[in-house]
């Protein structure tokens, strides 16, 4: 997994590429965790380059989330690829998760 | 079941009366360009225009008989969506040779055992699935391709097998209008959209006719015969009668397996446009959609009319419209119902001018074949497949290109076999089974725990995937399902040495196996809560259980001897 971060206005852009698997989704968690923590703004994360999402990358999002809730800083997701949509379907998490289909729209969401 | 965005009304939806009589005729029109095919049988036939008209007539009957059996549910009957049927070119060009050999009878006699054939096949769809594999499939599509475009060609230019009215040349002008009419449905399908790109083959047809009439190509004669056929009239049955020929039973019964896989793709493809859940084909409707295009070409050969089969451009047009409600067939069906008693419209097909109806099936030519190629490729080809679809092709093109490769045969074989349809599909079909053999249907992998790599565990999914020639998206599922369930079962379940790996493929099923030393993985069918998810330590791995089953059609788990083994299955 590689992370890429960018940071558009207050809005801190993670691009995730790669596998995010039980080895590494607390480096993702880590780095998202630290963003809210330092309040430094809102975090979205831009998983267009996501090939694959286990159950433990999905627990990382949730505790992201909510985090999120608790500094009170917008956490939103983009950029789902239709397989990996597919996995969120699946696991019921479309409708936890604030997801946008693209990185503008993310952007303009975590704003 | 979730109904896409774009659909308006869903098939099992009632849309206002007057959407719902506007889509019929929208449907009418767009299945009536295929009248042009009895039209052709009865000429080849050197038929009167009276019963010409008289076929076209009885084929509207059968297709308003044909629609209502396909697009409702009656008992096995019927796929309950908008994919109802017209005189198909699949038993156009078995009926040009009945035709030839035998006349009417012949044409209508064989039409019924086709029907039946098919009726046959809807029943044992699932175990004839190895004979058919896409390679096969789309070779056939191919093949139907090539000849409809032989067939429009030969109207123009002819051949030893000229099944056109007259013997006499065809003029200069006659190719320019027919050329004239080509490019107005190809202008009209590649520059337009919406109605003007659904009717491109009605319009070029229609402005080709009236351009022919302007130039002085129609004959005046046959102004008057439109002119002279009454208003309103009963169908005559005077051509009726059935007559049976083995020998024709090889192209009827191509023509049958090509309809039923017609069949197959028009209900999946409205199954797929109504859900955007959609996963797999839905064979009971597949069945009951295949058992309804058998019975309506039965009803077709039983009344004196042209074999009919499942249209994709109704499909296409129900798609593009999102109007895919299943009660369009019952104005669809009146109006055919009525047309049938119109003897005019009879007529103006039988009098259609032949480089006019030749464009017509070129362009209609050019879908098919591309309909063939995407088919064939639609799986990863390994040697085995590119070896059969070249052979296959090449025979199939070398009956029509070279008709002495079949001189050993005795004459009433060459007959059959000298199609390119016939002969490229037996090919197909005989090498298939020939190359089936030695096709390892079952791969292995271990697997250790510390050393595991999802990398490798994919390539190995994809490798066998190519070798068995599987459905992509089926890997893809598996490929998830695979490489999850090791990285739970080596998180959760700590097992002792490899962990075992045991793929399975036959052409309805990939299975696989996962088995390892050490306690069962939990495939919990309920979902755990988020907060179990993020609170407990094996929460996400609950998490993971309940997706793996949720992804595979099927998860079996047990534990013995220490040993567990988990199996997903998943339908192909």
């Amino acid at each position: 997994m590689i992370l890429t971060e960018q940071k558009v206005g207050n809005v801190n852009v993670i691009e995730v590429a790669g596998r995010v698997d039980s080895a590494n989704a607390p480096k993702l968690q880590e780095r998202a965790a630290a963003i809210f923590a330092s309040g430094s703004g809102a975090v979205l994360l831009d998983l267009a380059k996501v090939e694959y999402i286990s159950s433990a990358g999905f627990r990382s999002l949730l505790l992201l989330a909510r985090q999120s809730k608790e500094v009170k800083s917008p956490f939103v997701l983009c950029g789902l690829t239709p397989k990996v949509r597919q996995l969120f379907d699946l696991g019921g998490f479309l409708d936890l998760l604030p997801v946008k289909a693209t990185r503008e729209e993310g952007i303009a969401a975590a704003q | 079941m979730r109904k896409p965005s774009n659909v308006v009304y869903g098939f099992d939806e009632r849309p206002p009366p007057l959407v719902t009589v506007l889509s019929g005729l929208q449907h009418v029109g767009a299945m009536s360009m295929y009248l042009l095919y009895p039209v052709l049988v009865a000429r080849a036939v050197n038929a009167p225009p009276e019963v010409a008209a008289s076929m076209v007539s009885l084929t509207l009957l059968a297709m308003a008989v044909g629609t209502l059996l396909q697009d409702f549910r009656f008992g096995p009957v019927g796929s309950g969506y908008l994919c109802q049927p017209i005189p198909s070119v699949v038993y156009l060009l078995p009926s040009l040779l009945a035709a030839k050999s035998g006349g009417l009878p012949l044409v209508f006699g064989m039409t019924i055992a086709a029907g039946l054939m098919e009726m046959a096949m809807s029943r044992v769809l699932r175990r004839l699935r190895p004979i058919f594999p896409p390679e096969i499939v789309g070779l056939v599509i191919l093949l139907v391709g090539v000849a409809t475009g032989l067939v429009g060609l030969r109207l123009v230019f002819g051949d030893s097998h000229h099944h056109d009215r007259s013997t006499e040349s065809v003029e200069l002008i006659e190719i320019v209008v027919g050329f004239i009419t080509l490019a107005i449905m190809a202008g009209l399908n590649i520059w337009n959209r919406g109605y003007l790109r659904i009717f491109c083959v009605l319009i070029g047809m229609a402005v080709g006719y009236a351009l022919a009439g302007a130039l002085g190509i129609l004959l005046p004669g046959d102004m008057e015969a439109i002119a002279r056929a009454p208003a309103i009239a009963l169908p005559s049955f005077s051509h009726v009668g059935w007559s049976f020929d083995p020998t024709l039973l090889l192209p009827f019964a191509v023509a049958s397996v090509a309809a039923t896989l017609k069949v197959m793709g028009n209900v999946t493809t409205l199954q797929k446009a109504n859900d955007a859940d959609w996963i797999r084909p839905g064979m009971t409707q597949v069945m009951g959609g295949v058992l309804a295009d058998g019975l309506g070409t039965v009803v077709a050969g039983g009344i004196g009319a042209q074999g009919l089969n499942s249209s994709p451009t109704v499909v296409g047009l129900a798609a593009a419209s999102g109007v895919l409600s299943r009660l369009v067939a019952v104005p669809v069906a009146a109006i055919l119902a009525i047309l049938a008693f119109l003897p005019k419209v009879g007529a103006v097909f039988y009098l259609m001018p032949r480089t006019v109806a030749a464009a017509a099936l070129v362009f209609s030519s050019t879908f098919i074949i591309v309909n063939g190629i995407q088919v064939m490729t639609s799986r990863l080809l390994d040697t085995r497949k590119t070896v059969l679809i070249g052979l296959a092709l090449l025979a199939g093109l070398a009956v029509d290109a070279e008709p002495s490769v079949l001189r050993f045969f005795p004459e009433n074989w060459k007959a059959v076999l000298g199609t390119s349809l016939v002969l490229g599909t037996i090919v197909g079909l005989v090498l298939n089974l020939i190359f089936r053999m030695g096709v390892m249907r079952s791969q292995s992998l271990s697997i250790a725990p510390e050393s595991m790599e999802p990398a490798r565990i994919e390539e190995f999914l994809q490798e066998s995937g190519e070798q068995w020639g599987a459905r992509p998206d089926v890997i893809e599922r598996a490929k998830f399902n695979l490489v999850q369930s090791i990285e739970t079962i080596v998180e959760s379940c700590e097992p002792e040495g490899p962990l075992e790996v045991n793929a399975i493929f036959d052409e309805f099923n990939v299975d696989i196996r996962v088995s390892y030393s050490g306690p069962l993985l939990e495939l919990p069918d309920k979902r755990p809560t988020n907060e179990e998810i993020m609170e407990t330590e094996d929460g996400h791995l609950r998490l993971a259980g309940f997706m793996l089953r949720r992804y595979a059609d099927r998860v079996s788990a047990v534990h013995k001897a220490g040993r567990s083994t988990v199996t997903f299955h998943f339908d192909h």
